[in-house]
């Protein structure tokens, strides 16, 4: 069964990760693998625009990285797995992501779980 | 001759991992999770086999979109432990049974699969997150990963990873050395890591996914992609690498143990078949 436009685009609030958005989100998913290697991400660290140029992202890739936008980047082509490592280098984690993606701090994001009243204050 | 005792159905997740490190067992929402694998390390300690293939997937650490390979079998003595991104965890790297791995990667290609075959490969949290979990460092046999890949569609079927999990079990069963092998497929359940579906979770479905694959596979066999992703989240996907774990045992299997938990963001799910001979 081949892929179809269904299989892509019906789920709401889902950017399936297929081959056109992994051509669009190249340079940016590249970006993000770099940050496997300390080195990279300390680079990355010291100044974030130069490391951005020398990897060849667009201003406007540059722009969302700098705005930590991870729904735009996720629009973009970016993959989760990749942009988790972005966010990793500068200190965000995957539940403040996902938070920020859903437009809801992270108290208001733990309080729709069904764990909430088990968890420790502060220990996200 | 080699032959399969039995299995494991595991989620994976960067979440496990880090509960672990930061020594949270304990606590009242890790605390289920912790203590359901406590019944599968007992088992893997009785049973003591000689070896475990794992499918999982690599969550871009060994693997980028320069090339990305549909299935990818490691065959190396060593499997190094990636740095995902915010440094390499403390346990040993990870030993293989380079024959072993190239018999089925032999065994695999006759059939008609054909894996890239690395003599080198990273692991990262698609194994790593839940291997402390069943075994202790230093770790007790050696393993062969086998990577699906679940991230970039198109992506390999359901009924795919279920024809994969046969070949294996081909594979296993053609070895001449006598050898216990256990087979883990690792992933889900239901989760949605990115978007405004971000968290999304069904325990229900996760929990008819349990039934069914211990009894009727050949339901889940049939689905979708789409079918996986709408009733799990976009990054349940991953479910579809059980599949191959099950369909390398016996079509009837004695379940040792289960176990759901899901607190946060990730059904986490576990089970422990034996092979009904």
């Amino acid at each position: 069964m081949t892929e179809t436009a269904r299989d892509r685009d019906d789920l709401p609030g889902t950017f399936v990760f297929t081959g056109e958005r992994s051509r669009a989100g190249y340079r940016l998913n590249k970006l993000a693998m770099s940050m496997t290697d300390p080195a990279n991400r300390k680079a990355f660290l010291a100044d974030p625009d130069a490391y951005m140029a020398r990897m060849n992202l667009t201003l406007g890739e540059m722009d969302m990285v700098r705005r930590r936008d991870w729904a735009r980047m996720i629009e973009h082509g970016g993959n989760i797995y990749l942009i988790l490592k972005i966010a990793g280098t500068v200190g965000v984690t995957l539940l403040q992501m996902g938070a920020q993606m859903r437009g809801e701090t992270l108290e208001q994001f733990l309080a729709t779980r069904p764990g909430h009243n088990l968890m420790k204050r502060g220990a996200h | 001759m080699a032959r399969i005792i039995g299995g494991i159905g595991t989620s994976h997740a960067p979440s496990i991992a880090h509960a672990y490190d930061k020594g949270s067992q304990a606590e009242p929402v890790w605390q289920p999770l912790f203590d359901g694998y406590g019944p599968a390390k007992e088992w893997l300690k009785r049973t003591a086999p000689d070896l475990m293939i794992v499918f999982y997937n690599d969550h871009m650490n060994r693997f980028f979109f320069d090339a990305y390979p549909t299935f990818a079998i490691g065959v190396g003595d060593t499997h190094k432990l990636a740095d995902e991104g915010w440094g390499r965890r403390d346990f040993p790297d990870l030993a293989g049974d380079s024959d072993f791995a190239w018999h089925v990667a032999r065994s695999l290609v006759a059939d008609e699969f054909d894996p890239t075959i690395c003599q080198e490969i990273s692991i990262d949290h698609g194994i790593l997150s839940v291997l402390p979990l069943l075994w202790d460092a230093p770790w007790p046999a050696p393993i062969l990963p086998f990577a699906v890949n679940v991230i970039q569609h198109p992506l390999p079927t359901a009924r795919r990873c279920w024809r994969l999990g046969e070949a294996i079990g081909r594979a296993v069963a053609s070895y001449p050395k006598d050898m216990k092998v256990v087979v883990v497929g690792t992933g889900g359940l239901s989760h949605q890591l990115h978007g405004t579906r971000f968290g999304f979770m069904n325990a229900e479905w996760d929990n008819e996914f349990l039934d069914l694959i211990e009894r009727d596979p050949e339901k889940l066999v049939g689905l979708s992609h789409h079918d996986y992703m709408a009733r799990g989240g976009a990054e349940s996907v991953e479910m579809i690498m059980w599949l191959a774990m099950r369909a390398a045992l016996t079509p009837q299997v004695r379940r040792v143990h289960r176990n759901y938990w899901g607190p946060l963001i990730t059904g986490y799910g576990l089970v422990v078949y034996e092979n009904q001979e």
